[in-house]
């Protein structure tokens, strides 16, 4: 049974398609939705943000070289390529989102179309 | 005002109970406390690689001391005053202090911040080397 356990832990720390969820926060302005994403250990160019039929997609892929496992000594943390997806309303202009990587955070700016913006409503007066 | 015994508050405050668990749960749960650390071995090099997101370089800290190394960051608030949809990242000030598997020579210590990785590079000191002795 103790062997299982182990074998079982092993398995779960071994897969290839471990993924980790990236923990996010996401705000709200009167232009824009802002996202941001901790995610250690990923260069700009393995980034994938794909935005489609109103599912957010972001994959992060970890540096190989950060995985390397065979001279470790001990261990806190395990680095998995980062997936996580939202679904996101109506009302995001697709072709403005911005995506920026600083210091391991992704900073990710979804505007607001013109048709869903705060609009100031004139009184007219007769 | 006197209020009747109802059974269903405890029902839904039993339902509330169950749906903050499923709900707030922080996307990673571990049993080491945050910074994490790894240590590697290689040789006569060890290597501390460190999880940092969202630290600037001149947040952290880094002091050796006989063969401990300690490491003292701190991340950055960097939430706004707007209405959050979701927020699950943490900040504040964090430290760990490792013991490192030998001495390491003060001189040739290493440290790079890397796309939110803190790697610490050092090499095993002269004086921590085994060293033949000659029976006269």
């Amino acid at each position: 049974m103790a062997t299982e356990v182990t074998k079982l832990k092993k398995d779960s720390y071994d897969c290839e398609e471990c993924v980790i969820v990236p923990a996010v926060d996401i705000y709200e302005t009167g232009d824009e939705y802002v996202l941001k994403a901790d995610m250690p250990g990923v260069q700009k160019e393995d980034l994938d943000i794909t935005f489609e039929k109103n599912q957010l997609e972001i994959n992060g892929k970890v540096d190989p070289s950060l995985v390397d496992d065979e001279n470790i000594r001990y261990r806190e943390y395990t680095l998995y390529n980062y997936n996580r997806r939202f679904t996101v309303g109506e009302g995001i202009d697709s072709q403005k989102i911005a995506a920026r990587l600083e210091d391991g955070v992704l900073t990710l700016t979804l505007p607001k179309s013109e048709a869903v913006k705060p609009r100031k409503i004139e009184v007219k007066s007769e | 005002m006197l209020t009747t015994y109802d059974l269903f508050n405890d029902v839904l405050s039993m339902r509330n109970m169950v749906d903050r668990f499923f709900t707030e749960t922080p996307a990673k749960r571990r049993g080491a406390d945050y910074p994490y650390v790894n240590i590697y071995e290689k040789d006569d090099t060890v290597q501390v690689r460190m999880i940092a997101p969202g630290v600037k370089v001149e947040n952290v800290d880094l002091q050796l001391r006989d063969n401990a190394l300690t490491v003292s960051l701190k991340k950055e608030d960097d939430h706004k005053d707007q209405p959050y949809i979701r927020r699950e990242r943490q900040f504040g000030e964090f430290g760990k202090t490792v013991r490192l598997p030998y001495r390491v020579n003060p001189e040739k210590v290493e440290a790079e911040m890397r796309n939110g990785l803190l790697t610490v590079k050092m090499v095993k000191d002269e004086a921590a080397k085994p060293k033949k002795i000659q029976i006269k």
